[in-house]
């Protein structure tokens, strides 16, 4: 599945990219979220509840940022696996200054999903991962202080 | 008056119902032995990795599980793989990689069933995913991803099949003057009998006995692979199939919980039994078609049908484990010639390894006989299309004249008999095809969708003669024994295995009628191989032609013993007895007669010197050729402009299956089939994405028809029995499943040919259809 | 654990078991009724239909301890004093089973339509039965099994001497 989009967002782009490396913040954003280990500012691994119709999933991820070019481009990989599910997500971020306290964030996403939530939530999947995803970026606009658009 | 013999021909009731109407039947899952243990499946969500690790050490401290079975357990014995059915092999249990979704990983040996499946979900597998091939085409293109690197040959090509003839096939192509020409795919489908597979293994460590009860349309060639695989010797190995929920071909393969199922109970020396969900059977047991094939039929400009050129490439997943006779790898594919005179044609087949489940034939099919009757009714069609013909028309041009029988077809079958005109004519009398086709215009000027179907199919059953036959070495005669009892009745054991078809029935009123014996002193026994006689088992509609000639000829047998019996009892030469009436007679003095009852305590009490006591005999039957059932469906729809939906108005069946044992289990079996045949055509549909999920695991995607979406079928019948059968029968299980089909799509396509469409896959969904009538500017606003 | 009390077919059954412990698996291997069968794992093939109090219910998306105390009808609880119930009169004149799994359920279903449509046409028995699944018998011969049924206990079919029934 592919996903991409554009977000504006009311904070500098410093603030916004000191976000995007702060991992508890970022998890603190994704819906299902559990709990993580943190083994590094680059790599840590967040446990995260999903649900895809009548499958509920409880993920391990193995996430990892690389290519780090502050404060404009980073790129996340994550891996995980679940009982009977994995999944293998890689997103791009980038992130431009429209302004002193304005900057543009264009993320893409793009996952594999293998197992049971696949197979038996194939019809509502990739519904449900626009909906997560949608649901972060809300968050991730709220905590730096802009209202939803 | 005596008892009625209620023989050939009758309606009798089934002696099979009174258990189960009472829920009294004894299926796999009502067993319990006493210290019987569970066994769960883990399975992998990836349709290709690699596996780095499995830890059971969470799945071992859960109270009440006993034992975790991994490949590497299953290698140091030898068991990690097993050959198929096609002189593949196929992994038990994977070492190092599994290759489709769903595939076994590793098996939790549990007290209750519960604990069972929670001791699965705490096993930690750790898997490096692999780049998955599903696209068959994909994977035979250079580069693609190995699927069976365990292969020699380093690529993903199977294997080659070719029948016919190319030369005179490609000439004759070349000479032509219309061809018309299609893509078809079929799709994959998945049998889903109501009951899923399963088993209950018990070796019994002080008498070196294995027993196994086991979901099996065929225990004894089980029982026979068994003890090749795991060097238990033959006579200690007992397979019991149980009464069996439906198999439908989808009980045949040898799956891997059974073998671990038995390791499990070797190890532990407990029975252990192990049910699948429904979601497993979907993922990972045996599926049908997969076929793209690419099909030509030539003709001449009046009509007249050429040659026939296929070529198909058979998506068989990442084992080749389809259960067809030796020599056949694309089955009896070749019959598709079908019913009509076509002098030339070449078919070839290209097996494909892909990350999908094995399989290939376990739907009814009576290998690759849909594949190929869905290919020539729907070119028949593409044809009359391209004539601007009428497709009853073309095919009463064309059929294979009935005084042609029998008729060795341009692939090398030998047809016994058939009267394919008259067939026809009966199914277009029946639905009054000609007031349809006025019909169809007058709604077609109002912008109405309505359309008429036809599928004239000849089936081929009943594997198989010797000579051309065999499962992995093993010739597929089919066997009866039958003992008759000083009292009269007698019991019948055979070697073929009823799931639902109604053999403790059908094959008592076989004997009955040959011995003369009331049906209802008749007792028949199937499934236990320690005293049914060998037999190859039930698919592919086999068991009426093959075990049903052996009770007859068994029968025979006793017939000729009976006669001296009689000669005896009457103080008459035997030659001067004719069997007359269910009763030896003096031929002009029928008054001096005896009853095979009589026969039978005689036998016992009053044998002439020199005669061995008893009444009994056996038949091994090598049947001389396949039979040739044959059906002509007329099907008539009406679309639904808003939403695409195909409403089937009315479908006539008329089959012809030579002389019929129990008509009312005949009509069962065409009712059930038909529906099998409109699932494909309308419902069913087993996909995969890009990274080799199955997108229908569950009934809520993979959709069966209800009692709302099945029309009431329509039945009659011709009889044209078979010159070479016994008692002319050919078998009918399968015909309704291969016929139906094509019947369906020819409907649909008709009542869209008007605007260009020729062809559309199946399965025939509203969306599909409504995407044409957009397309097309017929869709309703 | 909980302790559950259910009354099947008019006997009582009492046990200590899991509150996840499903229906059909009481019936089946705490009651040892093995009539019931399990088909699928959404719901969606009927083969496991009982009546509880009543009512048709799928008793594999039912835990025990929810029909704590309730009357649960099974495919054995309709033959009565050596009597097969119409529904298995029906189902065994019409030819309405073939493999037998679908079976108890799909009389089960047809018992509770009868109780509130006495004499149904067959689109009331086909939408009745859409929640339960055949493979083999096509449906045709069901219908007219439930038919016969109706028809059997609205008297308008002549008795059977018992050697004639299943």
């Amino acid at each position: 599945m592919h996903f991409e989009g554009s977000e504006a967002i009311r904070a500098p782009v410093d603030a916004v990219w000191a976000f995007f490396m702060d991992a508890p913040s970022v998890a603190g954003c994704a819906p299902g979220f559990q709990k993580m280990e943190v083994l590094s500012p680059e790599h840590y691994k967040p446990t995260v509840a999903v649900g895809v119709g009548p499958v509920k999933a409880t993920f391990t991820l193995d996430v990892t940022l690389t290519d780090l070019r502050p404060p404009h481009h980073a790129t996340m990989r994550g891996h995980g696996i679940a009982a009977g599910s994995g999944v293998d997500l890689e997103s791009q971020l980038d992130l431009a200054a429209t302004g002193e306290s304005s900057t543009s964030l264009a993320w893409t996403m793009d996952a594999v999903v293998s197992g049971a939530i696949a197979s038996m939530g194939a019809r509502l999947l990739e519904n449900t991962a626009q909906k997560v995803t949608a649901r972060f970026f809300e968050c991730v606009r709220e905590k730096l202080g802009t209202a939803p658009r | 008056m005596a008892v009625a013999i209620q023989g050939m021909g009758h309606s009798v009731k089934r002696k099979e119902d009174p258990r189960f109407l009472r829920g009294r039947g004894n299926y796999i899952d009502d067993l319990k032995l006493p210290g019987m243990l569970y066994m769960d499946i883990l399975r992998s969500p990836y349709a290709h990795a690699i596996i780095k690790s499995i830890d059971a050490s969470r799945a071992l401290t859960l109270p009440g599980v006993l034992a975790v079975i991994t490949g590497k357990d299953l290698d140091a014995a030898g068991l990690a793989w097993m050959p198929t059915l096609m002189s593949d092999k196929q992994m038990v249990l994977p070492v190092d990689r599994v290759v489709y979704q769903a595939q076994e990983v590793a098996a939790v040996i549990a007290t209750e069933r519960y604990i069972a499946a929670d001791g699965i979900t705490l096993i930690d597998v750790d898997y490096e995913p692999l780049p998955v091939v599903v696209d068959p085409k994909k994977a035979l293109e250079p580069g693609a991803t190995l699927v069976r690197p365990d292969r020699e040959q380093k690529d993903n090509h199977i294997w080659h099949w070719e029948a016919g003839d190319k030369t005179a096939t490609d000439q004759s192509f070349q000479e032509a003057a219309v061809v018309a020409k299609e893509d078809i795919y079929l799709p994959r489908i998945h049998v889903s009998s109501i009951e899923t597979c399963g088993c209950v293994a018990s070796f019994d460590k002080m008498a070196g006995k294995l027993t196994i009860w086991m979901t099996t349309q065929a225990p004894h060639a089980i029982r026979t692979v068994f003890s090749l695989v795991s060097k238990i010797p033959e006579h200690n190995i007992r397979v019991i199939s149980p009464d069996i929920g439906g198999g439908f071909g989808g009980k045949v393969p040898v799956y891997p919980g059974y073998v671990i199922a038995t390791v499990a109970s070797i190890t532990t020396g407990k029975p252990v039994k192990w049910i699948e969900d429904r979601s497993e059977n979907l993922q990972a047991d045996s599926f049908a078609r997969d076929y793209h094939m690419t099909a030509e039929l030539a003709a001449t400009a009046d009509g007249k049908m050429k040659a026939l050129r296929i070529k198909t490439i058979a998506d068989h997943g990442a084992f080749d484990a389809a259960a067809n006779p030796s020599k056949f790898p694309a089955g009896l594919f070749s019959i598709c010639t079908g019913s009509y005179d076509i002098p030339a044609a070449h078919m070839e087949v290209d097996g494909v390894y892909t990350n999908k489940p094995p399989g290939g034939i376990a739907y009814r099919c009576s290998f690759r006989v849909t594949e190929a009757v869905h290919a020539i009714e729907r070119m028949v069609d593409s044809l009359a299309l391209k004539l601007n013909m009428d497709p009853a028309a073309l095919r009463l041009k064309n059929f294979i004249p009935p005084e042609s029988f029998p008729y060795k077809s341009a692939t090398g079958w030998e047809y016994d008999s058939g009267n394919y005109p008259a067939a026809l004519h009966k199914a277009m009398d029946t639905i009054g095809y000609a007031d349809l086709r006025r019909e169809q215009a007058e709604k077609r000027a109002r912008g109405e969708l309505m359309g008429i179907g036809i599928s004239t199919f000849t089936e081929i059953v009943g594997a198989g003669p010797s000579h051309t036959f065999d499962i992995l070495g093993i010739k597929m005669f089919d066997s009866c024994e039958i003992r008759v009892h000083p009292t009269g009745s007698a019991i019948v054991r055979i070697g073929v295995q009823t799931q639902g078809q109604g053999h403790e029935t059908t094959f008592a009123q076989i004997v009955a009628e040959e011995l003369g014996l009331p049906v209802e002193n008749i007792t028949v026994e199937h499934g236990d191989t320690d005293t049914a006689p060998y037999g190859l088992g039930t698919y592919a509609s086999r068991s009426t032609a093959t075990a049903g000639a052996a009770a007859a000829m068994a029968a025979r047998k006793i017939r000729e013993k009976a006669r001296l019996l009689a000669a005896h009892l009457l103080e008459a030469s035997p030659d001067d007895l004719e069997w007359k009436d269910y009763q030896f007679q003096v031929k002009g003095d029928p008054a001096r007669a005896k009853t095979m009852a009589d026969i039978a305590f005689a036998a016992y009490t009053n044998h002439p010197q020199g005669m061995e006591a008893g009444l009994e005999a056996v038949n091994y039957y090598d049947p001389p050729n396949l039979t040739f059932p044959f059906g002509s469906y007329i099907c008539v729809v009406d679309i639904d402009r808003g939403t695409g939906e195909v409403k089937i108005r009315r479908f006539v069946a008329i089959d012809d299956c030579g002389n019929i044992i129990n008509p009312m289990i005949v009509d069962g079996q065409i009712h059930g089939g038909l529906t099998m045949g409109m699932a494909p055509a309308l419902l069913e549909e087993i996909s995969y994405d890009e990274a080799g999920n199955m997108r229908q695991s569950t009934f809520m995607d993979y959709l069966l028809p209800t009692a709302m979406e099945t029309p009431a079928w329509e039945l009659d019948k011709t009889c044209t029995p078979s010159p070479h059968h016994p008692f002319g029968a050919k078998g009918v299980g399968e015909s309704a499943t291969v016929g139906a089909p094509p019947a369906i799509v020819n409907a649909v396509v008709d009542a869209l040919s008007h605007v260009g469409v020729s062809h559309i896959d199946i399965p025939i969904t509203p969306w599909k259809v409504y995407a044409i009538l957009e397309a097309h500017g017929l869709a309703a606003p | 654990m909980a302790e559950v009390q259910l009354n099947i077919n008019g006997q009582p059954h009492q046990a200590d078991v899991e509150s996840r412990l499903l229906l059909v698996h009481f019936i089946r291997e705490v009651a040892n009724l093995t009539g019931t069968h399990i088909g699928c794992d959404s719901t969606s093939c009927g083969a496991c239909t009982v009546l509880v109090d009543g009512l048709p219910a799928k008793s594999c998306t039912l835990f025990a301890v929810q029909v704590n105390g309730a009357d649960i009808s099974t495919v054995e609880g309709l033959e009565q004093d050596g009597q097969l119930h119409p529904i298995q009169e029906g189902f065994f004149e019409e030819h309405g089973l073939q493999c037998g799994f679908c079976t108890p359920g799909m009389m089960m279903a047809g018992v509770a339509l009868l109780e509130r449509n006495a004499n149904p046409s067959e689109a009331d028995v086909r939408h009745a039965i859409s929640g339960n699944l055949c493979r083999c018998t096509g449906y045709v011969n069901i219908v007219k099994a439930i038919q016969y049924a109706g028809a059997k206990m609205r008297g308008e079919l002549p008795e059977r001497a018992a050697k004639e029934v299943a």
